[in-house]
């Protein structure tokens, strides 16, 4: 609503009458802006995601890169630079800016590229457990039918024990997919749908339950009395308004995917041990964590800031899509 | 037309204008499930056998104190419920058991203007969405065409074209019973049941609203079912009266009629409770107040519904369900008290027909 200084009400009026309805895109991207961590968020994340994937294409060193020889002594356990500050006589190297690891591996080509597996990851899997989520429960809130089975299921998969599950379907289905997809896309692909599949129930629960009151709501039924079959009324009625807990598990779901695939990379199920993911840098790195902070601090700070971002985007979302919450 | 004249219902016939909506013992049960097993124990008769016509043009009013199953009455007619049993006809087409898919096509024909205006419109759609949404679903009419019939439907509910983008909560609540009044009106529908339309308003809004809806019913001859439990505004705009105590209607009489002399003892004790605004006659009315409370619906009485709370209760009343039958022209009641002695009555009964018969043709002439 930012008219230029209003000239007189009458020329005002028949230029607003035949104004067609904005955008309302429009309206979330204005809202959006004025939510300033949200904003931040975003840059944050934008960031981070550049630095992934374009960072590798202008850094130096190879990720997987192991020196022999002489060399290896030499580039092994090399401290980041930033320690030469309080200790001159620290292993530092300008070459290797967040030093090396235990077999001269250098770790910020680790980390871009342990963050590339680890965002994909977390983003798939986040948008694959939510998608199902949702799906589920809105038909359980939806169709009073299908509410029991569904809602028995989710208890099911709510009461398996997650690990010794996902430990059993990595054996299993490890070699088919790597056969399919090649070793990396095949656990890329394993890891996303296990992920996804063991961590929808929440999601599931909270938006059954939100339908639940929605589809009991006046509009709804004056949706049906208009003859809008039952299919619009979830997609137009129904689903932008559970979009505010949808968002809120989405931006805890990204977090917990990337935690559930270092847990199983930790274990030895996930990715290869020579393949970075920001999950199994910090747990490689832990039982040295006195002799060299650094390896856990950085992998383990990409983590929370990716989360943390997300979080606030999400944040800034959920208001942005509200329009009550919009005008103010 | 031969249809109606065929039915049995004598109230059919009540002037030249031939019903819109005919309703046969509408019954709308919702069960009750219990115990572990959730097995079906009973059923909370929210609308137990009603009938009723409603003349093209007219209005309705169908009134009673709430819990009386008038919303459901309401919500079964447009058959937003599957209903238990019972006919409806639509302009002679029978809806009563058809499935919502069916039902579809025939939705444009009859709309619903609901109680609370900020429940019925979804707080995440624009004005322009919300009014345009019952033609994205009936029309095939290009985005510029909708936009216009928006516009249209806007200025005739007198709302400002330059609300189209904005969103239901910052609208007061007339003006969002103008939304939704405007929605129900985007199909041209030829029955609008208006359930408690002015109930969530401001007195001050109330008028407005109600004139609004009958300057529409004059433009547009639409034909209303107003629910409500304002006898006063009932009083203006219907013209015949229906009153519903418990699930069924005890009188459905012409509203000058009725509002003169009501002959249900129920309807007798709601009347009484109409403000009188002349304090003379205020003093001198006799307020009649009726003891206990409503029976539940899940368990009626045996007999007659209100045989438990009525001031004038007989020993038949609680053995024998009164039926609706005609006492007067264009008046029916559900009381032992009018059709009582029924045996004797019974000479006289088609003696009342026959005058009704013969004053219908005298019209007709």
């Amino acid at each position: 609503m930012t008219e230029p200084a209003a000239p007189s009400a009458e020329t005002l009026a028949p230029e607003l009458a035949t104004r067609p309805p904005r955008s309302q895109w429009r309206d979330v991207w204005d809202q959006f802006k004025k939510h300033r961590g949200a904003l931040v968020g975003a840059v944050i994340f934008v960031s981070i995601f550049a630095a992934v994937f374009v960072g590798p294409l202008f850094y130096p060193h190879d990720a997987q890169y192991v020196p022999t020889g002489r060399d290896f002594i030499r580039l092994r356990d090399m401290r980041p630079v930033y320690v030469l500050l309080w200790d001159p006589g620290a292993k530092a190297d300008w070459s290797h800016p967040l030093g090396t690891d235990n077999i001269g591996r250098d770790a910020l080509a680790r980390m871009m590229m342990g963050g590339q597996v680890s965002l994909t990851v977390g983003l798939a899997a986040m948008a694959l457990s939510l998608l199902l989520g949702t799906f589920i429960g809105v038909l359980a809130g939806y169709f009073r039918r299908l509410d029991g089975p569904l809602m028995r299921l989710t208890d099911l998969f709510l009461a398996l024990p997650l690990l010794p599950l996902l430990l059993v379907a990595v054996l299993l289905f490890r070699e088919p997919l790597k056969a399919a997809f090649g070793v990396e896309g095949g656990i890329f692909v394993l890891i996303v749908t296990l992920v996804g599949i063991t961590s929808w129930m929440q999601t599931a629960r909270i938006v059954r339950g939100d339908v639940l009151a929605l589809k009991e709501r006046e509009f709804v039924l004056a949706a049906r009395s208009i003859g809008t079959p039952s299919r619009r009324i979830v997609l137009r009625h129904i689903l932008p308004n559970v979009l505010s807990p949808i968002m809120v598990s989405a931006t805890l779901g990204i977090a917990t995917a990337i935690i559930t695939e270092s847990a199983l990379s930790f274990l030895g199920f996930g990715f290869p041990p020579d393949f970075p993911t920001w999950g199994r840098l910090l747990n490689d790195s832990v039982d040295r964590m006195t002799l060299y902070p650094e390896r856990v601090l950085w992998p383990g700070l990409a983590i929370s800031i990716t989360v943390l971002a997300v979080n606030y985007i999400g944040d800034g979302l959920r208001d942005a899509l509200d329009p009550r919450i919009r005008g103010r | 037309m031969l249809d109606t004249a065929a039915s049995p219902a004598p109230e059919a016939s009540a002037g030249a204008a031939r019903p819109l909506v005919e309703v046969r013992g509408l019954k709308m049960y919702f069960p009750i499930h219990t115990g572990l097993l959730r097995r079906h124990t009973g059923d909370v008769k929210a609308v137990d056998d009603v009938s009723f016509d409603i003349l093209e043009g007219e209005t309705l009013g169908l009134v009673g104190e709430s819990g009386c199953g008038k919303s459901t009455c309401g919500r079964a007619v447009l058959r937003l419920y599957d209903i238990t049993a019972g006919s409806i006809r639509l302009e002679g087409r029978e809806i009563g058991q058809l499935s919502q898919e069916a039902l579809r096509p025939l939705r444009p024909r009859m709309q619903m203007v609901f109680q609370d205006p900020q429940a019925s419109l979804n707080p995440r759609m624009t004005v322009a969405s919300i009014i345009g949404e019952p033609l994205v679903e009936h029309t095939s009419m290009s985005r510029a065409e909708r936009l216009e019939r928006i516009w249209e439907l806007m200025d005739a509910v007198g709302l400002n074209r330059d609300f189209a983008n904005r969103y239901p909560h910052e609208f007061s609540g007339g003006q969002r019973q103008r939304i939704g009044i405007a929605r129900a009106l985007a199909l041209n529908p030829k029955f609008i049941v208006c359930d408690e339309p002015i109930a969530a308003l401001d007195v001050s809004i109330q008028a407005q609203v109600v004139n609004l809806l009958e300057d529409l019913q004059e433009q547009l001859g639409l034909t209303y079912l107003f629910i409500s439990h304002d006898l006063s505004m009932v009083r203006h705009i219907a013209d015949r009266v229906a009153v519903m105590y418990l699930g069924r209607i005890v009188e459905l009489a012409p509203r000058d009629d009725l509002y003169a002399e009501p002959l249900h003892p129920y309807a007798k004790a709601l009347l009484s409770a109409v403000p009188e605004p002349d304090p003379k006659i205020a003093r001198a009315a006799r307020r009649i107040i009726l003891k206990g409370d409503v029976p539940s619906p899940a368990n009626p009485p045996k007999g007659c519904n209100f045989s438990t709370r009525c001031p004038r209760v007989m020993e038949i009343c609680r053995r024998i369900d009164p039926a609706l039958t005609e006492v007067a022209p264009g008046r029916q009641v559900a009381c032992h008290l009018y059709t009582d002695a029924s045996e004797s009555a019974e000479e006289t009964a088609p003696e009342r027909g026959e005058s009704n018969d013969t004053r219908q043709q005298g019209e007709e002439e």
